[in-house]
């Protein structure tokens, strides 16, 4: 949590499918990823807590590999979510700017 | 304490399908270290909200299963129990419309009710025919031969009641222990056959590689034949009413005709917008939520 108390956009699922949005990754490739693109570290029960809800929503699916090292990919219908959450942390985004005074568009 | 022994701390399922994903991982982040305190929490904050997950999720299922069969014995027992068993009774001549009228919406929709499970057969059926052409027969074979013998046993105990009327005078019949046995023993047979053929028919689904469009079609049709088979409880009971002049009959039957009318609309949005988001996903082109994903016939991952 931000010093301010505002919460930063660090739900574990969001993350994983931003990471998966390049290409396909094994549980500890996604936790370096995020870690360098989010500053957030996810222990590996958050991060597989996150990958177990996210196979059963169908958002992701594993990409074949063997069992100990699986990699998981980003699936059509996980592409669509992500699409319209991040359009969504958008436009909270430029509203906020906005109002702020900070966005000059 | 070392990584495969924190694993304990989820339940033997999720062990079973992640355990050595998640050990390879804690392995990889300690690179031949000790886990650290930070890391074994983690993992065993994980593992007890796998387990309360499961357990809620179990909990519901077995909570729907319950209910929903609390309420199919419950609409059963109103239909059988609200029967105008003396239906050669005069009827008051004033009452003689609504009596026609009821019994016709009755029939009506006992009839639309067969139509929709006929139509749900049909779209099933070449998937079926596959299935029992891939040797699926052994699978169902003793769920069918729990409901054939127990529509058997209603059929007879049926037959029985009917041979009793015919045989016994009104007053005779209301006086009879063996009949009454006979109708409550008949009624559970009915109720039994009712369940077991749903128990055959939802085993079944389970086997059956239905293709999109069925899939699709399957909320709708689900929806309509829940509404035609609901429908009859309030048909029944305006038909009662009639027959018997009971204004109170008639009052739960028009209410129950209203609650319908209130809920038969969305329950059929959500159907079609549901058989909508199973076409768009199995074409890629949206997202799919996990109730839409729960459609008999096919297994969660």
């Amino acid at each position: 949590m931000a010093p301010s108390g505002l919460r930063r956009p660090n739900d574990p699922p969001l993350l994983i499918l931003v990471s998966l949005a390049d290409g396909p990754k094994h549980g500890y490739a996604l936790a370096k990823d995020i870690e360098d693109f989010a500053g957030v570290r996810l222990g590996p029960g958050a991060l597989y807590g996150a990958i177990t809800r996210l196979v059963e929503r169908g958002l992701i699916e594993p990409a074949g590999g063997d069992d100990r090292r699986r990699p998981y990919r980003i699936t059509p219908p996980g592409s669509a979510a992500l699409a319209g959450a991040l359009a969504d942390m958008r436009q909270v985004t430029r509203t906020g700017l906005s109002r702020l005074g900070l966005d000059p568009a | 304490m070392r990584p495969a022994r924190l694993l304990r701390w989820y339940p033997p399922a999720w062990r079973e399908r992640y355990g050595g994903e998640l050990l390879a991982l804690i392995q990889d982040t300690v690179d031949e270290g000790r886990p650290t305190w930070r890391l074994r929490l983690s993992v065993v904050r994980g593992g007890l909200r796998e387990r309360v997950h499961q357990a809620v999720r179990a909990g519901t299922a077995a909570a729907k299963r319950v209910s929903t069969g609390w309420l199919m014995t419950v609409v059963a027992g109103l239909i059988l129990g609200s029967l105008p068993w003396n239906i050669k009774a005069p009827l008051p001549p004033a009452r003689a419309w609504q009596a026609t009228a009821a019994l016709g919406a009755l029939a009506g929709v006992v009839a639309f009710t067969g139509v929709c499970v006929l139509a749900g057969g049909l779209v099933a059926a070449p998937a079926f025919i596959a299935f029992l052409r891939e040797r699926g027969w052994p699978k169902i074979r003793r769920r069918v031969a729990w409901a054939a013998g127990a529509t058997v046993a209603a059929g007879g105990g049926l037959a029985g009641l009917f041979l009793g009327q015919r045989s016994m005078s009104s007053a005779q019949l209301s006086h009879s222990w063996a009949y009454g046995i006979g109708v409550v023993a008949t009624s559970l047979a009915l109720v039994a056959a009712l369940g077991l053929w749903a128990s055959a028919a939802t085993a079944t689904a389970k086997h059956l590689k239905l293709g999109t469009r069925a899939r699709a079609a399957q909320p709708l049709l689900a929806a309509v034949t829940l509404t035609a088979a609901f429908a009859i409880v309030p048909a029944n009971l305006i038909w009662l009413a009639a027959i018997q002049s009971s204004l109170a009959w008639l009052v739960v039957g028009v209410a129950n005709l209203a609650l319908l009318g209130v809920v038969t609309p969305r329950r059929i949005g959500q159907a079609v917008r549901q058989g909508r988001r199973l076409r768009a996903a199995a074409s890629g082109r949206t997202t799919i939520s996990p109730s839409a994903q729960r459609t008999p016939g096919r297994r969660r991952a």
